[in-house]
């Protein structure tokens, strides 16, 4: 079943806690991670990353604390409760079925074209 | 920003000052700043100028004050979670800890939990008989409106269509007879049925709609219009199994064939729960019936800005001048006491000094419980001063300290208040079949809302209440002082002062009660004591419908109960038979207005009103009435012969105050014919052992049979042969009469005393525990004070007290404690006595054997409650006291 949200800002959720499953990070280490794993392809605006981690944070699937980075500058870590890593869990599992879902569709109706 | 190293968690923690907007707002701007430095370095180091990487990093960043807003809302959002969480985790933790520490007092918790049980379960209980029956509104519609007009009054058909038309007060006026009994017969046993005639309007007027079918039309107490009656839940349930075809089915009510058009929700209870059948009068206005034979209670609805007073003065005027639509002279002063009273008022009127009563009586009880408790939590208090002091030099703030102190009580009263609901449960269903069958509203009495919130409200104040002294007790200990003073030394003078004053209150509060309860028992001997002037030995009694004839029912009477009559004298074992209209202290019991010769009721003036009762030959034999002046009544005064009539002393002295009574004659108000008086009779109790003598006139039922005698049998057998005999004689003469109950008179009179039984029974009760918790609190004031003069006592007996000067001292301790309680205990008393003289007549001074009695009582519970601690002091071992707290 396609999620009535729009695609993009749930999306980005998820995307966003599966970055935080590898561990705590700052904002612009998620955007970094996200961007390399994308290879760029993600055109997403950096505030809507932030938003979407504030509204986790409300939500209660991430938490936030102020830390120091490597070379010692104060930033914020984020990082996914178990709240946050069940939520991720569940709209993996859908978002691959209704990929699934529609590979199928589209698979099947290429295949009609082709006969 | 000071806070802004530290997370928000750690700085509650130490009570830093919680980030406020400002701060929220500056930690946002931090991010995106870090943000912005941490994109332009990777820009720049991918190539760009700085110039460039801060356009590229602005431009790839978007909106900068929707991210700085939704930071602020979430992280303000976040820290007020966090605090209520905090919050919560301290309340719990209190709670762990308040636990643990009542865990090592169980006695005191027992104690205390049980006070407050028997306290609040008892006053919940009680409050829901008072919240049924005296506070919730009526279950009708509106019923601020309602009133009872004229609620003493007999009003017939004819008066309640005069009045009806002329009052200008109410929106609708109807009227409902109390009830009488009716045979119900369909193809099954024929039952009786309490049967209410009433006006049709009745149901409109309340706002009740039936279950089941349709109330009455408008114009269905017109006679031309079909027998129709609406039946109780209770006999829809009984009678005819819920079954819901029974509306539309054909009964005889009384021989009349009559259809059932609907049955009534079960909480309906107008103009009484006992009423299981209405059916509409029928008025036949041609009819000397529309004068008599129907009286109706009458019931209206206010029209709106009509006050009852209003009402009131208009029924003082139109009630008098209706008097001259009847068609017989009645007397002057007829419809003078007509009166107006709310309905819910006049409905509870004769129940509302009982329940005050009672109510006050477990308000006592609740206060000598928190009296109790208060003591328990002093003693604990002083207990643990040491405690407390310790935890205050280790740097617990004196509003933690207060918190731990009060979580404790909280969840004694908690626990309390728990036990006390269940306890309220049972207490209440054991109320409800207790209550006096004539308790007004008994249908309403449950367990509600209101009950639950008063629950609520006892055991928050109990919580407060005992919490706030330890506290208090807290504040005033400073710390070192009490750490190094020998505690039991310190304080102990204002502590004990405290707990004698709390234990003489408690002592106080429970000779109040139990010389009340002493009281009523006494004046429920006294009514047992009580000469009824007829004698209930061996005498049972029952109901005997006339049956209904084809024809001519009333003529056939003197047959059919001569019959009767014929038919009880062969019962094995019978004495004596008789019948009679009514029963002393039975139902049946009818007033008339009479008229007598020798001097006529002066114009305005109140008409005598005789009790009067159709009776046959043997009635004064039956019931050992015994004869003053001449003639007893005899088989030759029957119809056709001179009308007589017996009369009773109090009658006697009443209508003829100077003069010889026999040969006199009265006659009824509506009839012309004269009743010669041929003979005095004692006097009788009538309705309650109580009362006063009411005058009375039998006559003979051959000179007019009213329906419905009872039957009267004085009898060796046993009640259950006689039940048995009664039943058979009667079917021989009829199958299809039903008979009501066969009771013994004797447990007839005694049911009388019901309400004063009830209350006595409860008061006595509550007086008993009372007095138990008084008993622990002598016992707790006495034990605490040997265990302070452990020393003392100590030295004293190193000086050469005895063992039992030591003993008699720690008891007169306990006995010179009682005796102030007693004082003012008694004192209480002599103002409980107002109340009591509400409900009991004959209970009016503060009698000399109860105050006696109490007394005694007072000094075994005293010394019994002290003997445990007296013992223990006088068992001291003088040395080891003496060196206790070296």
């Amino acid at each position: 079943m396609p999620p009535t949200l729009p695609l993009v800002k749930g999306t980005l959720d998820v995307l966003v806690l599966k970055t935080l499953s590898w561990g705590p990070m700052h904002g612009f280490e998620i955007i970094s991670w996200l961007e390399q794993r994308s290879s760029g392809s993600l055109e997403v605006e950096d505030s809507a990353l932030y938003q979407a981690l504030h509204r986790m944070e409300e939500r209660g699937l991430v938490s936030a604390e102020w830390g120091k980075t490597d070379n010692n500058r104060k930033a914020r870590y984020y990082s996914a409760t178990a709240a946050g890593m069940s939520y991720l869990k569940a709209e993996a599992r859908q978002w691959t079925r209704y990929a699934e879902t529609v590979t199928d569709i589209l698979a099947a109706r290429s295949k009609a074209g082709a006969t | 920003m000071a806070d802004q190293n530290i997370r928000p968690g750690v700085a509650r923690l130490f009570r830093l000052a919680l980030g406020r907007r400002e701060s929220a707002e500056s930690d946002a701007n931090c991010e995106i700043a870090f943000h912005f430095e941490e994109r332009e370095r990777q820009l720049v180091a991918r190539g760009l100028s700085a110039a460039d990487a801060r356009l590229e990093a602005r431009r790839r960043f978007g909106d900068i004050e929707t991210v700085r807003n939704s930071f602020i809302t979430s992280s303000t959002r976040v820290q007020k979670r966090t605090a209520l969480r905090e919050r919560w985790m301290e309340v719990w933790q209190d709670i762990r800890f308040a636990f643990r520490s009542l865990r090592r007092s169980p006695s005191f918790v027992a104690v205390a939990i049980a006070c407050l049980t028997l306290g609040i379960g008892a006053n919940v209980a009680i409050f829901a008989v008072v919240d049924g029956v005296l506070i919730k509104p009526l279950p009708y519609r509106s019923p601020e409106q309602l009133v009872r007009v004229w609620s003493n009054g007999m009003v017939p058909p004819g008066i309640f269509e005069i009045v009806k038309r002329e009052s200008q007060s109410f929106s609708q006026l109807e009227g409902a007879e109390g009830g009488r009994q009716a045979s119900l017969t369909d193809n099954r046993t024929p039952a009786r049925v309490v049967v209410s005639h009433v006006t049709a309007g009745l149901f409109d007027l309340l706002g009740t709609r039936p279950l089941l079918g349709r109330a009455f039309d408008a114009n269905e107490n017109e006679a031309s219009t079909a027998r129709t009656a609406l039946i109780s839940y209770a006999l829809w349930q009984s009678r005819f199994g819920g079954d819901s075809s029974v509306v539309g089915r054909s009964v005889r009510l009384d021989g009349v064939a009559t259809t059932i058009v609907g049955v009534m929700p079960g909480e309906f209870a107008f103009p009484a729960a006992s009423v299981q059948v209405w059916v509409p009068a029928k008025f036949v206005r041609t009819s000397p019936s529309y004068w008599w034979s129907t009286y109706f209670a009458l019931v209206g609805r206010l029209k709106p800005g009509v006050s009852a007073e209003q009402a009131r003065a208009e029924a003082a005027t139109v009630f008098p001048n209706a008097r001259t639509g009847f068609p017989m002279r009645m007397p002057d002063g007829w419809g003078r006491g007509a009166d107006v009273a709310p309905l819910d008022e006049s409905m509870v009127k004769s129940a509302k000094p009982t329940i005050v009563l009672l109510y006050a009586a477990v308000a006592l009880v609740l206060l000598v419980a928190c009296v109790n408790v208060a003591g328990l939590y002093l003693g604990r208090a002083l207990k643990r001063e040491r405690e407390i002091a310790v935890r205050t030099a280790l740097g617990a703030g004196r509003a933690r300290i207060a918190r731990l102190l009060f979580t404790e009580s909280a969840l004694v009263a908690a626990a309390g208040a728990t036990a006390g609901l269940v306890f309220a449960w049972f207490l209440l269903r054991a109320l409800v079949t207790l209550l006096p069958a004539d308790t007004p509203r008994v249908s309403e009495i449950t367990l509600g809302g209101r009950a639950l919130i008063l629950t609520v409200l006892l055991s928050v104040g109990t919580a407060l209440l005992f919490g706030l002294l330890p506290v208090l007790r807290a504040g005033r200990a400073s710390g070192m002082a009490v750490l190094r003073s020998d505690v039991r030394a310190g304080s102990s003078k204002l502590a004990g002062k405290a707990s004698y004053l709390l234990a003489v209150a408690q002592v106080s509060l429970a000779v109040t009660l139990v010389t009340c309860a002493g009281l009523l028992i006494k004046n429920l001997w006294q009514l047992q004591q009580v000469s009824l002037g007829f004698n209930t030995t061996n005498v049972v009694a029952t109901t005997i419908p006339l049956p209904s004839f084809p024809n001519d029912t009333a003529s056939r009477a003197p047959q059919f109960y001569d019959a009767v009559l014929q038919q009880a004298r062969q019962m094995p074992g019978v004495l004596s038979v008789a019948i009679a209209s009514s029963l002393p202290f039975g139902d049946g019991i009818q007033s008339a207005a009479m008229e007598v010769e020798a001097h006529p009721t002066p114009p305005g003036g109140a008409p005598s009103m005789p009790q009067l009762s159709a009776v046959s030959v043997d009635f004064f034999r039956t019931l050992s009435i015994p004869l003053v002046a001449g003639r007893l009544l005899t088989d030759a005064d029957r119809e056709g012969s001179t009308r007589v009539g017996v009369i009773d002393e109090a009658a006697a002295r009443s209508l003829w105050p100077n003069g010889n009574a026999v040969g006199q004659r009265i006659r009824f108000v509506w009839n012309k014919d004269w009743i010669t008086v041929v003979g005095v009779v004692g006097n009788v109790k009538r309705d309650s052992l109580s009362s006063a003598f009411a005058p009375s006139l039998y006559v003979p039922a051959r000179q007019g049979f009213p329906r419905d005698m009872r039957l009267i049998v004085k009898s060796a057998a046993p009640l259950q042969a006689n039940a048995v005999a009664i039943r058979a004689a009667v079917a021989n003469v009829d199958g299809t009469v039903p008979i009501g109950e066969v009771r013994l008179l004797s447990s007839i009179v005694n049911g009388s005393a019901a309400r004063e039984r009830f209350v006595a029974l409860l008061l006595a009760s509550f007086g008993a525990v009372a007095l138990l918790l008084g008993a622990v609190g002598i016992y707790g004031v006495v034990s605490a004070s040997v265990a302070r003069r452990t020393r003392e006592i100590g030295v004293r007996m190193a000086l050469g007290a005895s063992k039992a000067r030591v003993l008699r001292n720690v008891l007169q301790q306990s006995l010179a404690m009682s005796a102030v309680g007693v004082v003012l205990g008694i004192a209480g008393a002599l103002a409980g006595l107002t109340l009591l003289r509400n409900i009991l007549v004959g209970v009016s001074v503060l009698d000399t054997w109860v105050v006696a009695g109490v007394v005694l009582l007072l000094t075994a519970v005293s010394l019994s409650a002290a003997l445990a601690p007296a013992l223990r002091a006088s068992r001291v071992d003088p040395l080891s006291a003496i060196r206790a707290n070296d």
